[in-house]
């Protein structure tokens, strides 16, 4: 099976398969075979290659913690993640939407032009960051009034990009 | 000796008291605020009462409140820990009143020893030797440049009623002294309800050293060696360790004396600790009393064998103490960490949630004074000191060894905490060089972010994640995305694409 998870804000995939007796996973173009028992609720036993590790693991209604030799990460699911950190889009005083970027990264394409009326779930614009393209959508059906960035622009987090009139 | 204890306070420091109350036989009390109901503190007590909603004034700071849980339990005496109302000569002279015994030093002497002007002019008259500065309290602003430029920048203002760095502000020149004498006032006005404060020549690149010191109630001082506690953050110690690296046996039996002579000048009994800035040149100057139990304590019982809290209670209750100065030893190194509810990458903020889960570390030689357990919501309404690791082994090095192995042993999901700091803070080779000074974290940690983890580990964390996805076999809810309709087109983007293109 396929996961996508994000690990320190960062998106990474992994495949866990579970054979007979033992587990399969692929990560970073490789493929490792790993004997995984979990111990307790909190608790999970790992050994790849005869080396073993042990990991301790909580969660909470958005987040899984691990702790790997006495270091924490928290893992959460992607759009919880985005949701979580930035609203991505403000109401202007005009009562216009701005979106603005997700996170520090590239504007690959914009989408549409400026009067454009677009739908609810079109594409705007497409941002790079961190090797992965990201589809901007617009939220509601409306126009296209202003537009902050053009392809090939580097765009830090929050930054306008661009901004439509609900319909 | 005593039937009863009330202990006025919560946390470790007051599971670390009733546990000492019940291995001597004696009963305990914990009192507890509204957020602090399911503490481990009021678990473990024989009796817990509720004194009020969690606000400290409104309840750990409320006097009529603390003595009423006392007379409805009828306890022969109050530890009242340290912070809140240890220091409060008020409430020890209320307790003399009420009959009650407090355990701690007399009225007389805590309020001596708590007014940082009026100890320094009694001390100075005895030959302690006291950091320049002035010789009362800022009364208006127009002459504290004057005093300023006499004591010569830079300077320090401290608030007159207390410590743990509140109300405390470095002044580089004449400039920034207005507006950090205000930001002092109005926080020493808020931290201690008394807006006094006054000048010292700050002191650069110096060791904080202090002394713990037991005094009876018939005139017996001794002192219990050092603790250097130069490790600090926002002028509060987060590590501390005995002996210190800067003491040679002559300046430790000198500073030492200076201690007991100051504890007597004041007329002080039980514990209490004698605070010194050691400069660059081994030159000795005296800060302050601290009249109370200190949070690093433990160091000091693992290399002198005393158990001060014992010694505490056996002390308030007349007895004698059982040993000479020259009975007196220092055994192995010990080292402390203060294990905070805190962000150390984020300015050092607290954190407040709750504790998943949590798994203390054990072995030889390891010691953890702890107030949480798993489940435990931290609270956001006071220090949040969580626990303390202590460590002792035969040398400093290996202390240091068994410290860093602690840290990584030590388990807490779920809350930021100082933990891997700390791990990274004995582990620089600065500290493992025995160089420390008070502004150690400003000149070797300022820009500290961690270790973001291998990609080994990473991988493992991955690993872990999917097999949790795969059996659902943590407790918890389920971990399924909920979709919620919120206006924001960042839920409706669908998943990110590897490699996209």
């Amino acid at each position: 099976m396929e996961f996508e998870f994000l690990l320190n804000d960062v998106l990474q995939q992994i495949s866990l398969e579970k054979k007979e007796d033992f587990y399969v996973f692929s990560y970073g173009g490789k493929t490792y075979e790993a004997d995984i028992q979990q111990i307790s609720p909190h608790q999970i036993s790992v050994l790849i290659d005869d080396v073993s590790f042990r990991i301790y693991t909580a969660k909470d209604k958005d987040s899984r913690y691990f702790l790997i030799d006495g270091l924490q990460f928290v893992v959460k699911e992607p759009t919880e993640q985005v949701e979580g950190f930035r609203k991505g889009e403000e109401i202007t005083s005009e009562g216009t939407l701005l979106v603005k970027a997700p996170m520090p990264g590239k504007v690959i394409k914009v989408c549409v032009s400026e009067k454009a009326e677009v739908r609810k779930n079109q594409t705007l614009a497409i941002v790079e960051a961190m090797k992965m393209e990201n589809e901007i959508k617009a939220s509601v059906d409306g126009t296209i009034k202003k537009i902050h960035v053009s392809a090939g622009d580097l765009v830090d987090s929050e930054m306008p990009l661009i901004e439509l009139e609900p319909s | 000796m005593f039937k009863k204890i009330l202990v006025a306070n919560r946390g470790e420091i007051a599971v670390r008291i009733i546990k000492a109350c019940q291995e001597m036989g004696i009963s305990t009390v914990a009192v507890f605020s509204d957020a602090d109901r399911l503490s481990l503190h009021v678990q473990i007590a024989d009796e817990a009462i509720g004194i009020g909603p969690p606000p400290a004034v409104d309840s750990y700071l409320d006097m009529d409140r603390i003595i009423q849980a006392a007379q409805k339990t009828e306890v022969d005496a109050i530890h009242p820990g340290y912070g809140f109302l240890a220091e409060n000569a008020a409430f020890a002279r209320r307790c003399e009143k009420e009959k009650i015994v407090f355990i701690g030093p007399n009225s007389d002497a805590l309020e001596l020893v708590g007014d940082k002007v009026r100890s320094r002019q009694t001390l100075e008259k005895a030959d302690i030797p006291i950091i320049p500065g002035m010789k009362g309290i800022v009364e208006d602003t127009s002459t504290i440049k004057a005093e300023a430029q006499k004591i010569g920048y830079p300077v320090m203002i401290k608030a007159s009623a207390g410590g743990g760095g509140k109300g405390m502000r470095i002044v580089f020149d004449e400039k920034e002294l207005t507006p950090a004498l205000e930001a002092g006032m109005r926080e020493a006005k808020s931290a201690f309800g008394d807006e006094s404060v006054y000048l010292e020549k700050y002191i650069e690149e110096s060791r904080h050293v202090e002394f713990q010191v037991l005094a009876d109630n018939y005139g017996s001082v001794v002192h219990l060696f050092e603790r250097e506690c130069s490790i600090q953050r926002r002028h509060q110690k987060i590590v501390e360790e005995t002996p210190s690296q800067a003491l040679d046996p002559e300046l430790r039996a000198r500073m030492g004396e200076t201690a007991r002579k100051v504890m007597k000048v004041s007329g002080y009994n039980n514990a209490g600790t004698v605070e010194f800035l050691l400069d660059k040149e081994k030159k000795f100057y005296f800060l302050e009393v601290n009249a109370r139990l200190q949070v690093e304590h433990p160091v000091t019982e693992l290399t002198t064998g005393v158990d001060l809290v014992h010694q505490q209670i056996k002390i308030a209750a007349g007895e004698k103490l059982p040993f000479k100065q020259e009975d007196l030893d220092q055994n192995g190194h010990a080292i402390e960490c203060r294990i905070y509810a805190e962000d150390p990458q984020n300015n050092f903020l607290p954190s407040s949630g709750k504790i998943l889960y949590f798994k203390e570390p054990h072995g030889p030689g390891v010691r953890h004074d702890c107030g949480i357990y798993s489940g435990w919501d931290v609270p956001i309404y006071y220090d949040p000191i969580l626990a303390k690791l202590i460590v002792w082994a035969e040398n400093r090095e290996t202390a240091c060894q068994k410290m860093i192995k602690a840290l990584d042993d030590y388990v807490i999901l779920g809350v930021q905490t100082s933990i891997r700091f700390l791990k990274d803070l004995i582990g620089h080779p600065q500290f493992h060089k025995g160089e420390t000074t008070t502004s150690f974290i400003q000149d070797h940690f300022a820009d500290w972010t961690g270790e973001k983890g291998s990609e080994e580990k990473q991988k493992l964390v991955l690993l872990a994640a999917a097999f949790d996805s795969l059996h659902g076999t943590t407790s918890g809810k389920n971990f399924q995305m909920t979709k919620k309709e919120i206006y924001s087109p960042w839920l409706s983007l669908g998943k990110w694409r590897l490699g996209g293109k």
